[in-house]
């Protein structure tokens, strides 16, 4: 895996930019936190990154995996796995839809793609829920599922909006501890963005701090 | 993109409605013309009946919506009214003011129910009971077919306000629930519809698809008149035809103003009477009783579907027997030729316009998902042939499409059709897709889908109910619609619509039963099938949006 690296990158809503211009290596296996009051644009520089900025705002700056350039590629072949404080999974999909839904359809048959969505499941004590409901699921499940989902699409580069805002005390640390695990494991480069200074200590990586953008 | 569509959209709905008023305004600028309209006998009564029935049956439909909804969201059964509300929506007016007709003439329905155990009567009486002088049965028949309308828009506006919230503080305050209701909920949801409300009071006051049944006939409603105008072979009328489309234009819009400072009037009364604090009893009894009034409504619906079907199948049927001693299917053929042509046609252009109106709605809705301002712009152009009186553009656009030489054609019957059909399309539609978190599109991409597929894969099927009630609705628009199809298809496209209009207006009660129970069943099953299937697909998914 390659660092994802931001140069002067900003966000400006009516020729106003919403942060001050920023620059960061995020490292393979390394979670690197963005901070900042809301309303900072934290979740509008995640957007950007996944190249999902909505139309009224611009964007600036580079942004690069390695030696290739992200900002001109569309969403889907940027291959970056994007996590929210929803878990949004796919309510007309399965568990097993959902997880199969952002699987390369290389190669591998219909049997191997079912025994990895198994396995994948049960690595997070789920085995068995392939034709479950996502509606159904407890919040901690769906955040496992989801999380699943984006690993299983085999990303090159992991963004985190605030991923565990939504969970309850207990459920956050555990799902914490576990998306961390996996991010060093795989060796992604991550950026998360939050206002939780727990967050950014279970992180244990490089912070960056928002600055109020100026007049552009 | 979004250019693009927006372009086609407006142009499939702007277009029609300025060239049609711009040829009406260039027709009637006729001093001759104007004189003709002005001098004609009895203009003057016709123009205050169209008044006084349009208003009256709005303000009545108004009252009965406001206490459905309130007796429903003070209730369990809110979520039922809507699915009660819905086929009397879908019925078509004509069909609807046909039924009624039947059901409440003096050989109606409901004096066979009650002869003559209770009136002692053996033969039909001559009493006047519809088409009477007044338009009372107008009036009954404008208010239970507006009550429907009125009632979903009421409920689709609960969304915009915090009804729950409302409701506890007031109930807190030592309210009695309906009171409650009544004082704290019920303003604000009144101003959420006045758009709806303004459309039903134009349409009250300018349809002919009800007077010609139910309306009075010398003199018949000032829109009647007018329709007769443009239909005649009297080529000297044509022009006054055109002026009095003015006037009718600005006799709408009279109305609409009127009632308008009416409804702010009303609601100063109702803050003083808010503000006195007046709690009221425990309204319970009180509720009970009420609620027959509603039931009433939906019973005078059915009661005419089943009057239809009755007349419309059996040739034989004396008073004061309740059904029909025999049901013969082949009488239909000899009494109504032209059915299955017409039936045909109709589901044909019912097709053509589900397909137009959704798919353009779909379409604009997702290149406008993000864009909520166009959203409501697009909302209020496509709403305008809902607020305008059909017949001050319907001529106009007849010439456009002369001109373009498609007249008559299911091309420009089906472009007037998806005009109607697309303000209801379009807001079930886009308000659906608005709904939709735009984060679980953003997710599909990232997950490596392409545009197409995050559309096909996940925002279909997540509008798929919506599109599948949408589709139905405009079919029904398409269905009920009596002069955008003769006008448009310049007489030559006959449908269940412009066959039961022509027969009822020429007092064939008889036809007018077999075309207006097809009109009026064509709908209804496409509800249903769209409401089962909806029910049906994802039925293992709870998180699938309704």
């Amino acid at each position: 895996m390659t660092a994802l690296r931001l140069k002067d990158v900003s966000v400006s809503l009516n020729g106003q930019m919403m942060f001050a211009p920023l620059t960061l290596s995020a490292e393979p296996g390394v979670v690197t936190s963005v901070i900042g009051p809301s309303g900072a644009g934290k979740s509008s520089l995640l957007a950007h990154l996944a190249g999902a900025l909505p139309e009224e705002l611009c964007a600036h700056g580079e942004v690069r995996l390695g030696e290739q350039r992200l900002d001109d590629l569309p969403p889907e072949e940027r291959r970056l796995g994007i996590l929210f404080q929803d878990d949004l999974l796919f309510p007309h999909l399965s568990v097993a839809g959902n997880l199969a839904f952002g699987m390369h359809r290389r190669s591998e048959g219909r049997s191997d793609r079912r025994r990895a969505i198994a396995e994948a499941l049960e690595s997070v004590g789920l085995a068995g829920f392939e034709a479950r409901d996502p509606a159904t699921l407890s919040g901690g499940q769906r955040s496992r599922v989801a999380l699943l989902r984006v690993l299983l699409s085999e990303p090159r580069a992991l963004l985190l909006d605030e991923p565990f805002g939504r969970l309850d005390t207990e459920t956050r640390a555990d799902t914490r501890r576990w998306v961390f695990d996996e991010v060093r494991r795989r060796c992604l480069p991550t950026v998360l963005v939050t206002h939780d200074q727990d967050d950014v200590t279970a992180a244990a990586g490089p912070v960056v701090k928002l600055q109020p953008g100026v007049k552009a | 993109m979004k250019a693009v569509a927006l372009t086609i959209l407006l142009a499939v709905s702007g277009i029609p409605i300025l060239a049609g008023v711009g040829i009406t305004l260039v027709e009637a600028a006729d001093p001759a013309a104007w004189s003709t309209l002005l001098h004609f006998p009895g203009i003057g009564r016709s123009v205050a009946l169209s008044v006084w029935t349009g208003a009256a049956g709005t303000v009545l439909a108004l009252v009965l919506a406001h206490l459905t909804v309130a007796l429903a969201g003070t209730s369990t059964w809110a979520r039922r009214v809507e699915a009660l509300a819905l086929p009397v929506i879908a019925l078509p007016h004509l069909a609807l003011g046909i039924g009624l007709a039947l059901l409440l003439s003096p050989s109606g329905l409901l004096l066979r129910a009650l002869s003559p155990w209770a009136t002692g009567l053996h033969r039909p009486p001559d009493w006047l009971l519809v088409q009477d002088p007044l338009g009372l049965s107008l009036v009954l028949g404008l208010a239970v077919k507006e009550a429907p309308f009125l009632i979903l828009m009421l409920v689709g506006a609960r969304a915009q306000v915090p009804v729950t919230r409302l409701m506890l503080q007031s109930r807190s305050l030592g309210y009695g629930r309906l009171k409650a209701w009544w004082v704290s909920v019920a303003p604000l949801l009144q101003r959420q519809i006045r758009l709806p409300l303004a459309a039903a009071i134009v349409f009250g006051v300018t349809n002919v698809e009800m007077a010609i049944p139910l309306g009075p006939v010398s003199p018949p409603p000032f829109a009647v008149v007018l329709w007769q105008w443009f239909t005649t072979s009297r080529l000297e009328l044509r022009g006054a035809a055109f002026a009095g489309s003015i006037l009718l234009v600005v006799v709408a819009i009279g109305t609409l103003a009127v009632a308008m400072s009416a409804l702010r009037l009303a609601r100063r009364v109702h803050s003083h009477y808010a503000a006195s604090g007046r709690r009221g009893r425990s309204s319970t009894s009180i509720a009970r009783t009420l609620a027959i009034l509603p039931g009433l409504v939906l019973a005078l619906a059915s009661g005419a579907v089943a009057a239809l079907v009755c007349r419309g199948l059996s040739p034989m049927w004396r008073f004061p027997a309740v059904l029909p001693e025999a049901i013969d299917a082949s009488l239909i053929e000899r009494s109504a030729p032209s059915l299955g042509a017409a039936l045909g046609t109709t589901l044909a252009l019912g097709g053509i316009t589900v397909v137009l109106a959704v798919g353009l709605s779909l379409w604009v809705a997702e290149s406008l998902s993000r864009d909520s301002l166009w959203r409501r712009r697009v909302g209020v152009v496509l709403f305008a042939p809902l607020l305008l009186p059909q017949m001050a553009f319907l001529f106009g656009f007849q010439w456009l499409v002369v001109r373009l030489g498609i007249d008559g054609t299911w091309w420009a019957v089906g472009w007037e059709h998806a005009l109607f059909a697309l303000p209801y399309a379009w807001g079930i539609v886009a308000g659906a897709r608005s709904a939709l978190d735009s984060r679980l599109v953003v997710t599909a991409r990232t997950l490596g889908a392409g545009l197409l597929r995050a559309w096909w894969a996940v925002v279909v099927p997540l509008l798929s109910r919506s599109v599948l009630l949408a589709g139905a609705i405009a079919f029904s628009v398409s269905v009920a619609l009596y002069l955008p199809t003769l006008f448009a298809g310049a007489g030559r496209v006959a449908t269940v619509a412009t066959e039961a209009a022509s027969a009822a207006s020429s007092g064939n009660l008889r036809v007018a039963a077999v075309h207006g129970a097809a009109q009026a069943i064509a709908p209804l099953i496409a509800l249903g099938v769209a409401m089962l299937t909806g029910q049906s697909l994802f039925r293992n998914r709870q998180g699938v949006p309704r």
